[in-house]
């Protein structure tokens, strides 16, 4: 799940089909994204003796989850490091009997996960674009909606400008990176240049957007179809 | 020619800062209904400000006067960077939200306007679907739609292959015959001589009245080379097909060599797997089936040839970093433990000892472009792969660039040039033509290995 | 209002700035999985940004941003709360770049901000873990840890950007004299 963002880029570069999504409406998308906003704030809410309910609700969207091949491995890599630290740090405070409070809050973490897991299988990043511009101005749901599109274009950039350096002699490969000496260097050859290239760009975008008269009256309308 | 002018500039100027000299000054032009202007000019002479002038962009004050009475489009230079939306329809109807048109009369307005530039595609085509040229033909709809009276194009032919600029020519002589006026600046005005009805070089700020296309530019032919062959091979491949790990097959091939001392093109159109094959060589492209292509008699690795392998990419000015040229220039000979004298004298070779302290971004677009083939070229590789390298740059920085690669070639270098059409003012060795997914050349003759 | 004065250049830059981060922290999080070292990200992009806008605000505009991207891309867990992760961090850079004086070297001003960042951080990470029903020691204990790890990679961060405003502004780049 966490690299939905990579997959996003991936199949927008490589031109594949379009992934399916069960949720594909805008209204139902900002259903869900409420839903899942009360459902992860309950986790850390609710009283103890209702977890229960809870557990119901997203054991049935982790049930759909995996419905919609959504892979459970971010999930439990997720509650098995929390159980380990915060077992361990029970531990070391010497507060072994009080265990079961410190699983009780894992679980909890895993519950206020969960929602967030299922909405990122189910709804699609366009509708809860879509939602989001509704509360947002008009303005900043062109930043985000450029930005977004611009994925692809950053992911590559990044890559190119990693293979030039790396050509170019830079102390960047990953042998090299394991050494913190070297992190700078990653920092000025990768980082700096892809900066660079954003400042560029941002005022290239700017241009455009104001030739097609952005940003320059009150009122806007929206293409429908 | 009675008709009077929908844009007018008299004696308009403008300077970037007091140091420097006026970018324009006083420059009169006028537009009037169904005429094409085509503006010629060395790279960074200021074509570009000037259509940002017309177009009302440019933020810093102008001097002179400035008469409108039309709306005016412009398509800037590269189209990837004025795409805003995500698909077609949405593309074109971005400037109808802007002017708060009735979402009820867009889809009309917006289907007129992609008929207009010969775009038959569906309004939910995704736009990274289309090619170049048509993503290019989409920016005009783009305009088109909110009915411009004026048309400005800032070098559209570096951006397109042949079969684009063929596309667009037509495209642009429908829109004369409904009386828009053009106005297109280009390195390569000849693209465009069938259809242009004034002529203008833009040099050290001064617009002159040029009588005829061909006295602007006249069609050069590069020194002829004098090659060294010495016939090391350098990249040997049996046949093989070029294809992405998702099974898309870019291209087959018969087989691939390159000897040292030999200039060879890789010609194809956009998107014929060009740059891919170059990146496959370098060994920087992962999402590709292995290849059994061997480079300097090992199988091709990001980094694993040292400074014998070097490969210019597609807009070059992305690698410069270092706060001075001269820093740029040795980064990559420290690196590999190499004189730093290479620095100093490769820049006296190109004559820009002078700019050896200044920031590489703040040159001009040809000095950039040299500074970052400079940079490789001082590391003396063996093997240079060259991705579209006279992109943007004008007759005087090409052909300071082929004497580069001449002397290379001379020194033993084997170079790869990729280019979207072929270059006949290039003297080459051979040429690799990627047509019809095959790619056709890529090994010396029995008879020429003889 | 300071979202009509921003130009839409230093928006779409504040946006990229979001994008990247985002994206870069969902790559890093499979190979590394430290303590903090979102943080370094963090930090690193929310200074950048404030650099090259050269505006108080910029930084929350920033974090915002970032958590409403990684909320649509479904980068990490927790759904909509994804926001507060990004915007807490920027919030306090900002506030604490009000109360910072104004001619505070730039590299002490970006530790201190760096600093700010980390503590609010860390603080949501304390507050959170008493509400998931965690005692208070433990809860303290994880506080102090994300506190200090996340302090060494937010600094290394801080120390970077200066010298990378440094080679902008020596680019022409950067046209922003508050900074």
């Amino acid at each position: 799940m966490a690299n939905k963002a990579l997959r996003f880029t991936s199949r927008a570069q490589r031109g594949s089909s379009k992934r399916y999504f069960v949720i594909d409406d805008p209204s139902w998308c900002a259903a869900a994204l409420l839903l899942v906003l009360t459902l992860s704030s309950s986790a850390f809410f609710i009283d103890q003796t209702q977890l229960v309910y809870l557990c119901v609700v997203d054991g049935m969207l982790l049930l759909h989850g995996c419905y919609l091949r959504g892979k459970l491995m971010s999930l439990i890599k997720l509650f098995v490091v929390q159980l380990l630290v915060t077992c361990c740090l029970y531990l070391l405070m010497q507060q072994s009997d009080r265990m079961l409070e410190g699983v009780l809050a894992v679980c909890r973490l895993l519950l206020a996960a969960i929602p967030g897991w299922w909405l990122a299988m189910s709804c699609s990043p366009e509708r809860i674009a879509e939602v989001l511009n509704w509360v947002m101005p008009v303005k900043w749901a062109f930043v985000v909606a450029a930005s977004i599109s611009l994925l692809p274009f950053f992911s590559r950039e990044i890559q190119e400008i990693y293979a030039i350096q790396r050509m170019r002699g830079a102390n960047i490969s990953a042998k090299a990176l394991r050494n913190p000496r070297h992190w700078p260097e990653l920092v000025h050859c990768i980082l700096v240049p892809l900066l660079i290239q954003l400042l560029k760009l941002a005022k290239q975008m700017a241009n455009a957007a104001k030739l097609r008269q952005f940003d320059q009256r009150q009122k806007t309308t929206f293409w429908r179809y | 020619m009675g008709t009077s002018a929908l844009v007018e500039l008299k004696q308009v100027g403008l300077a970037y800062s007091s140091r420097q000299d006026a970018v324009l000054d006083g420059v009169d032009l006028a537009l009037r209904a169904g005429e094409c202007h085509l503006i010629t000019g060395a790279t960074g002479s200021g074509k570009s400000t000037l259509l940002g002038i017309i177009a009302g962009v440019v933020s810093r004050p102008i001097t002179g006067e400035l008469y409108t009475q039309a709306v005016v489009g412009m398509v800037m230079q590269d189209p990837q960077v004025q795409i805003l939306r995500q698909t077609v329809g949405a593309e074109i109807a971005f400037v109808l939200e802007n002017m708060a048109v009735e979402p009820s009369k867009m889809l009309v307005r917006v289907q007129h306007a992609l008929r207009a530039v010969g775009l038959w595609v569906s309004l939910e085509t995704p736009v990274d679907s289309l090619s170049l040229g048509q993503k290019y033909r989409l920016m005009l709809a783009a305009q088109l739609v909110c009915e411009p009276d004026v048309l400005l194009l800032d070098e559209p032919w570096a951006q397109l292959d042949d079969l684009g600029v063929v596309e667009l020519s037509a495209v642009l002589k429908s829109l004369l015959a409904r009386g828009i006026a053009i106005v297109i600046v280009e390195h390569q005005p000849q693209a465009f001589a069938d259809f242009y009805s004034h002529c203008w070089h833009l040099h050290q700020g001064q617009l002159s009245k040029q009588a005829s296309l061909f006295a602007v530019s006249q069609p050069k032919r590069y020194r002829p080379v004098q090659c060294a062959k010495q016939r090391q091979l350098l990249i040997e491949a049996p046949a093989f097909s070029l294809q992405f790990t998702d099974g898309n097959c870019l291209f087959k091939c018969a087989g691939l060599q390159l000897f040292s001392g030999e200039l060879v093109t890789l010609v194809g159109s956009n998107g014929a797997g060009k740059s891919t094959l170059l990146k496959t060589l370098l060994g920087a492209q992962a999402d590709i089936v292995q290849v059994p292509i061997k480079v300097l008699g090992k199988r091709p690795k990001l980094g694993g040839f040292g400074q014998q392998l070097m490969m210019l990419f597609q807009r070059p000015s992305r690698q410069l970093f270092e706060t001075t040229v001269l820093q740029e220039l040795c980064f990559s000979l420290k690196r590999f433990n190499l004189p730093l004298e290479r620095a100093t004298s490769m820049l006296q070779r190109l004559g820009l000892s002078h700019l050896s302290e200044h920031s590489p971004h703040t040159l001009s677009y040809g000095q950039q472009h040299l500074i970052a083939i400079a940079s490789l070229l001082c590391l003396q590789p063996k093997i240079l792969l060259l991705d579209d390298p006279f992109a943007g740059l004008d007759d005087d920085y090409c052909q300071q660039v082929v004497a580069l690669l001449n002397e290379e070639q001379q020194r033993g270098c084997g170079i790869v040039l990729a280019s979207h059409r072929a270059l006949p003012q290039l003297q080459v060795d051979r040429q690799w033509q990627i047509q019809a997914q095959y790619l056709s050349g890529g090994q010396l003759e029995v008879d020429q290995v003889g | 209002m300071f979202d009509k004065k921003l130009q839409l250049q230093d928006a779409l830059f504040i946006g990229f700035c979001a994008t990247l981060l985002v994206a870069l922290k969902s790559m890093l999080r499979l190979k590394l999985g430290l303590t903090g070292h979102s943080m370094f990200l963090m930090c690193f992009f929310y200074l950048v940004c404030y650099g090259g806008v050269g505006r108080c605000g910029a930084i929350t505009l920033c974090g915002v941003l970032a958590g409403v991207v990684a909320m649509i891309l479904g980068v990490g867990k927790g759904g909509p709360l994804i926001l507060a992760k990004f915007a807490l961090p920027a919030v306090a850079m900002d506030i604490t770049l009000m109360l910072l004086p104004s001619v505070m070297p730039l590299l002490w001003r970006f530790i201190a901000l760096a600093l700010a960042a980390t503590l609010a951080w860390a603080l949501k990470g304390f507050v959170g873990d008493l509400l998931l029903g965690l005692s208070v020691e433990v809860s303290l204990l994880k506080g102090a840890k994300s506190l200090f790890f996340g302090s060494l990679f937010a600094i290394a961060a801080a120390l970077l950007v200066p010298s990378v405003l440094q080679r902008l502004k020596s680019h022409d780049l950067l046209h922003k004299d508050e900074v």
